[in-house]
């Protein structure tokens, strides 16, 4: 045999090996993160379970503030959901090559990201049982939705934006799960077949593949840009002061990508620690990627610019005070941790040392992620405290409630994440052969 | 399946559905349908109207009571649900207060004392039949009869044909009936006047006559003898003689925040402005009443002194005096703190030889519908009365609907000495300190369960009627009495109504007692009275006059309470639920103190400090708040806070002022529920005047959906910001008429009160401080409604933004969206246990937690005239719907109508000059136009 030919099956095989090597049975790391996640989703289900029963009052909204968390975290998850379609679908059309190495877990976190954001906004209604009168479905009582109301609106673009990144992630995912298949024994054999609807790998299968691909890519590219413009009409549609405004649109897309790829770095750097997989998520990777974060960290810090000159200059004595409120108000604290983790710590990330640092790099995610949920927060507590009527101005209270059901949901997301390094192939093998040839 | 497993199975479901429905009582309930028909004259659903008398306080104002039959189980009953005034009674005009719609919440209290309870050797009451009550009462007659000690009857203010029964009660067991103890007894007021004209009463102020009021103290709108009528009248006042209002105070008052000018005058020293009036006002001769020997006894004050004493600037001096010179028909009273000081009396007498000198007195001051405070006593002689009190000589002590031992502090021992009587009886409808020391209580029914009249002042008597029958096992005072005097043979009537009925009968006949019934109340033309000026007394009282000293600061002024009258509507919950209009502060006490005093004791808001005096003293949080004078403390009576005790021994009066007190901060932090957001307009223009009067953002919005139509009728409302008093009336009125819930102090320290309708004071522009009423504004581009997912809040054919609690997810967005934060959300499940069931609006749903609820304008009610105009094939007429805030609204500032309708009253404010809208750049386009002010200097 040819021993060219040889070597390449062997770096195939090598390639398969070392990634579902990942699927091999846990550590006790593994089993202690994951006991974790579930702790805390669990008491954050249970939470919800306790303020269903006594009622909204439990999650510290007040009068002005009607909004707080809950929504908070919404728009956070939607937010990180952004970048798993940015770093498949764009990054797929315009020929990334560093794309293969975060892909698989880009979006899975996109899928895991929107799971948890869905929930939220039913979370936060007063009546969560009645969640489904926000759908338009035929009923005998002829009753319609309101579709002039931005909630209706962020109803289909969330359901959208859900069933194309599932699509997505699963489409992309099928020529691994027959290779997975090839691998497992027992249940999990029957389950790869399943999931991998007989995939032979086949030219013709490969050539309609490579066609549907690239379709749902080049579908799910628009969605970057409208779900998080929807989201973002949520509050740039009110009337309220600091949230009525034209900027907000792509604001938030950048927010939400910037906010995604913090999130992107965030998992993969342990994954890629745990399983071993320097060898196909490289330092050149991370450089690019550290510049996608660095780019968007300029244009959020732009819009904050751009928000505050437009309050002053506006002179709309409404504006104003929201803007004063925000930066010097009752949540400083929140606005100043805001703007150092969004707008200073990523500012570093131009020297390429640092770029290159995954220490640093990992470390600033971290800041980026704590960062971009204090701007949705900020946002939404310090316009509504302090709208039009001077007598209406207050402040929102303290809740455990809503701060157990914020860790719950990171313990979901993180759950759904562990349980994905272990049942399904984390970087796309066939994507990995392909750049490695 | 085989044929057997079939036949098992369907045994077993058989079996199993079978079993199920039988035997479970488990919310099983008795429906009572109509087969047994309900009593005359009640249409299932339809309520029911009895016109009878307001006992909130002594003011008695007449009211009609709205009822409905309604179902609870197995009982079926009438149940009241709402109280408004009789439309043309002459004390309120249809009108009614914030006590006055709490009222209703006493009926319906679940901690009324439910049964006769005697108190036990182990200091433990008991709850006896009423049987054994009045047995026990006879049986302790007797015994202090036979050991020959003294029996007397304390009570608050009586009126009409109770006075009589308890007299003749009084009489016929030789009990002592003590003058009537009231804390606000105007006693200098009414020395002053037996002292200059020979009555010794209180006369009825015309304020609607006069076109300038000088009012100095006086409370005239929140207790001051009849602050109804007083609001009604200054309404009326304003739109016929375009009166003028000067006030003057040593604090600040809901009162004098509604003057046009409010002057903050050193306390105590009223004296010096009045002589300076009354020297004024004789200087120019011709036009003065009294006469020279008199006049000329008059000392002439310099005006530097003036100055130096009163605090006041010198162009604030000229400016009164000139608006008392140059009115043709001037009026002052005085009355409040200022006559509760050791000047008080002065006081007094130096208003009344004004009015005499101005030719008031007869025609503004009117002396022949003099308030009926015949019995009622001073504080002196109840405190002489309580030395008297002797553990061998005193028996039986009944005490009728008073409870002075949390009147007085508890240092002066009133509770010690109120013990040493053998056998004291209570008759009170709630638990006090006072019957905590009784050896008896009897329940007593609300006066909407009871048969009675008053007399609130001469030629005018009121009818009690009841709209319910008793919800406990209570009777009223009447009955009470009548039940002991037949118990002892004696037989005055069958039973109070008729006793009631035979006094109508015996003084104005037989015929008009159907008309009384109906109407609730008779009025007649009293016969005019005359007085004549006590010219020897003016002489004796001018060469006398002392001035008095300066006050020794720091200084505490005790004030009445809008609220809580003098603490006796303390227990209503309601009325914690309204906020304190001046300082938003709802649940809790708070002591005031402006921004400079606080800066130089080193206090911050909601310090709690320990204020005391000898042995007075309170714990109260601090709140800072502008329009006060330096170095003085005013706390509002109500609840812990009450009187020092201390009385001036001329007028009888309780001293308001505590001089020099110490001020000790405790270390603690109180959070007091301070509604308010900020108390500043922002600059927002919110109430344009004088400074945003300029400002016109009426240029129409483009939009792009097509504008509403609104064929027949457009509901809209004018607030005439220059009539509203911030009294907060109208607040209580919507709580009850819609079933807004209570929710307490822990949901407003989180800021989620759930008023539909609220008063915000604004402070701006130089310390003038402005009331303005916030209510949902029925936008016609409303921001919640494009908002809403589901439509649950639309925008209706009639302009009004209408919610539907059913369809409500409770997004909240709604609320966000709102700019004048009208909206509000059901945090939490309300319970309405019993008997507040009762209460409720069954023309209004009762809102399910995790929904959004707001103003409707009433909507029930509008859908009333509907019907009723439909029936009788015609549209509805001006004025005809009034929702229940414009309804109750005392100085008529709330006008409320089709705004299509050219003729409409509401078209044509709308139109007026001072008409605007609020936010109006915002584009919303409201349907509440306000009247900006037009007080001041204009």
């Amino acid at each position: 045999m040819n021993k060219a030919i040889s070597k390449a099956i062997e770096f195939r095989y090598r390639i398969e090996k070392d990634v579902l090597a990942a699927m091999k049975k846990p550590h006790i790391q593994y089993w202690i993160f994951l006991f974790i996640s579930v702790i805390l989703f669990v008491t954050g289900m249970s939470l919800w379970y306790y303020q269903i029963k006594t009622g909204m009052g439990v999650s510290g909204k007040t009068h002005p503030v009607g909004w707080y968390m809950y929504i908070t975290n919404f728009v956070f998850w939607v937010g990180i959901a952004h970048s798993g379609t940015l770093i498949s679908a764009v990054l797929f059309l315009f020929r990334a090559g560093f794309r293969s190495s975060f892909n698989r877990s880009a979006e899975a976190m996109t899928v895991f990201a929107i799971m948890t954001a869905g929930l939220f906004p039913i979370i936060h209604l007063g009546r969560p049982w009645l969640f489904y009168w926000l759908l338009p479905y035929p009923n005998e009582r002829l009753l319609w939705v309101n579709f002039k109301s931005p909630l209706i609106w962020d109803v289909f673009a969330v359901g959208t934006y859900f069933t194309v990144s599932l699509i997505f992630f699963y489409v992309g995912m099928i020529p691994d799960l027959a290779i997975a298949r090839r691998y497992a024994t027992g249940w999990k054999r029957r389950l790869y077949s399943f999931l991998s609807l007989g995939w032979q790998g086949t030219p013709d299968q490969w050539r309609h593949y490579n066609r549907l691909y690239m379709f749902l890519a080049s579908f799910a590219t628009p969605l970057v840009v409208s779900v998080h413009s929807v989201v973002s009409w949520d509050f740039a549609m009110s009337i309220i002061p600091g949230w009525h405004t034209t900027i907000f649109a792509p604001y938030f897309v950048a927010g939400a990508i910037f906010s995604g790829t913090a999130m992107v770095i965030t998992l993969v750097v342990p994954m890629r620690k745990f399983f071993s997989l320097e060898k196909y998520i490289t330092l050149d990777h991370f450089d690019s990627i550290a510049k996608i974060l660095l780019l968007t960290s300029l244009i959020v810090s732009y819009s904050y610019i751009v928000e505050f000159s437009m309050a002053f200059y506006g002179g709309n004595i409404f504006e104003m005070e929201v803007f004063r409120y925000r930066a010097f108000g009752d949540f400083w604290i929140f606005f100043a941790i805001m703007i150092i983790c969004n707008s200073i710590i990523p500012l570093f990330l131009f020297i390429r040392k640092l770029r290159r640092n995954i220490k640093f790099l990992f470390i600033s995610s971290l800041f980026v992620n704590v960062g971009m949920w204090m701007e949705r927060f900020v946002i939404i507590v310090t316009s509504l405290s302090r709208d039009f009527d001077p007598y209406a101005w207050g402040l929102p209270s303290f809740s455990t409630v809503a701060i157990g059901i914020t860790l719950g949901s990171f313990g979901m997301f993180f759950m759904l994440f562990l349980i994905f390094v272990k049942v399904l192939p984390i970087l796309s093998i066939t994507e990995l052969k392909e750049v490695h040839e | 399946m085989n044929r057997r497993n079939f036949m098992k199975f369907l045994g077993f479901i058989t079996g199993s559905t079978f079993l199920s429905s039988c035997g479970i009582d488990k919310g099983l309930r008795k429906i009572i349908s109509y087969a047994i028909p309900p009593e005359k004259e009640i249409i299932p659903g339809e309520p029911l109207f009895f016109n009878t008398t307001c006992t909130e306080c002594p003011a008695l104002c007449g009211i009609q009571v709205k009822a409905y039959e309604k179902i609870f189980d197995t009982e079926r009953g009438i149940y009241p649900v709402k109280l408004e005034g009789i439309p043309d009674h002459p004390i309120n005009y249809g009108t009614l207060c914030i006590r006055g719609q709490a009222s209703i919440t006493r009926l319906y209290n679940p901690h009324r004392i439910k049964d006769p309870l005697i108190k036990e050797r182990d200091g433990v009451f008991r709850s006896i039949s009423w049987d054994q009550a009045f047995q026990t009462i006879i049986s302790e007659i007797e015994k202090h009869k036979a050991e020959k000690r003294y029996n007397f009857f304390i009570s608050s203010r009586t009126t009409g044909s109770l006075s009589l029964l308890i007299d003749e009660f009084c009489h016929e067991f030789n009990i002592k009936r003590l003058p009537e103890f009231e804390i606000y007894n105007y006693s200098a007021i009414r020395k002053a006047n037996s002292f200059l004209f020979g009555k010794y009463s209180i006369p009825h102020y015309n304020i609607k006559d006069a076109d300038f009021l000088l009012t100095m103290g006086a409370d005239i709108f929140e207790t001051f003898i009849s602050p109804v009528s007083h609001a009604v009248q200054f309404s009326i006042a304003r739109k016929n003689n375009n009166l003028k209002w000067f006030h003057v105070e040593p604090h600040l008052s809901l009162t004098g925040i509604c003057s046009d000018k409010r002057f903050t005058i050193n306390p105590g020293t009223e004296i010096y402005l009045l002589i300076y009036i009354l020297t004024s006002i004789q200087k120019r001769k011709i036009s003065s009443n009294i006469p020279a020997s008199v006049g000329q006894l008059i000392p002439s004050l310099p005006l530097d002194i003036l100055k130096e004493k009163t605090g006041l600037k010198e162009e604030e001096i000229l400016l009164i005096r000139d608006a008392y010179l140059n009115s043709k028909r001037p009026l002052i009273i005085t009355g409040g703190v200022s006559t509760r000081s050791g000047s008080g009396f002065e006081v007094a007498v130096l208003s009344g030889l004004i009015n005499w000198a101005s030719g008031s007195i007869g025609s503004l001051v009117d002396f022949s519908r003099e308030e009926n405070y015949l019995r009622v006593g001073t504080i002196e002689e109840f405190v002489n009365f309580l030395k008297t009190i002797d553990e061998n000589n005193t028996g039986l002590l009944f005490l009728l609907k008073t409870d002075p031992v949390s009147i007085f502090p508890q240092h002066l021992g009133v509770k010690e000495k109120l013990i040493r009587a053998r056998f004291k009886v209570s008759l009170s409808d709630s638990f006090n300190e006072t019957t905590k020391i009784c050896d008896l209580i009897l329940p007593l029914s609300h006066s909407l369960e009871s048969w009675g009249d008053a007399n609130p002042r001469r030629g005018l008597v009121n009818l009690i009627q009841p709209a319910t029958k008793t919800i406990f096992n209570t009777k009223s005072h009447g009955d009470i009495i009548i039940e002991i005097m037949k118990r002892k043979g004696k037989v005055v009537s069958e039973d109070f109504k008729s006793f009631v009925m035979s006094n109508y009968q015996k003084r104005y006949g037989k015929d008009s007692l159907n008309m009384f019934i109906e109407k609730g109340f008779h009025e007649e033309n009293p016969s005019p009275v005359r007085v004549s000026f006590n010219e020897e007394n003016a002489q004796l009282f001018l060469r006398k006059l002392k001035y008095p000293e300066a006050m020794k600061t720091p200084l505490l002024i005790l004030s009445p309470s809008l609220r809580f009258f003098d603490g006796r509507s303390f227990d209503l919950e309601l009325l914690k639920e309204i906020p304190d209009p001046l300082s938003t502060i709802s649940y809790g006490s708070w002591i005031s103190l402006s921004e400079e005093t606080a800066k130089k004791l080193n206090i911050s808001e909601r310090d709690e400090l320990e204020i005391t005096k000898d042995q007075w003293s309170i714990r109260v949080p601090a709140k800072i708040q502008k329009g006060i004078g330096k170095d003085i403390f005013i706390v509002q009576i109500g609840g812990p806070i009450n009187y020092s005790g201390m009385t001036d021994p001329r007028s009888g009066e309780i001293l308001s002022y505590i001089e020099g007190i110490n001020i000790r901060k405790t270390g603690k932090n109180v959070s007091i529920p301070i509604l308010s957001g900020s108390m500043s307009q922002e600059g927002r223009g919110i109430i344009p005047y004088p400074i945003h009067r300029t400002e016109n953002n009426k240029k129409h919005k483009e939009s792009l959906y097509p504008e509403h139509k609104h064929e027949n009728y457009r509901w809209a409302m004018t607030i005439d910001l220059d009539l509203c008093i911030g009294c907060s009336a109208c607040v209580a009125a919507c709580y009850i008429e819609n079933n807004v819930p209570i929710v307490g102090i822990n949901e407003h320290l989180k800021g989620r009160e759930m008023s539909w309708i609220r008063v915000e004071p604004f402070y701006d522009e130089k310390d003038g401080i402005r009331f303005l009423l916030m209510l949902c504004q029925q936008c016609d581009y409303a921001p919640c409604e494009p908002v809403c997912p589901v439509y649950a809040t639309y925008h209706n054919p009639e302009g009004i933004n209408a919610q539907v609690y059913n369809r409500c997810v409770g997004t909240r967005y709604c609320s966000n969206n709102c700019p004048y934060k009208v909206r509000r959300f059901n945090w939490y499940p309300h319970e309405w246990e019993f008997p507040r069931d009762r209460m409720l609006n069954p023309e209004v749903s009762v809102r399910q937690a995790g929904v959004m609820e707001k103003c409707t304008f009433c909507i029930q009610r509008i859908r009333r005239a509907h019907d009723i105009a439909k029936d009788e094939g015609r549209s509805i007429r001006d004025g005809e719907v009034m929702p229940a805030c414009a309804q109750t609204c005392p100085t008529r500032a709330i006008t409320f109508g089709n705004i299509l309708d050219k003729n409409s009253s509401v078209y044509k404010l709308s139109k007026s000059d001072r008409s605007y809208r609020i936010f109006e750049q915002l584009g919303t386009e409201p349907s509440i136009y306000y009247l900006g002010k037009r007080r001041g200097d204009e």
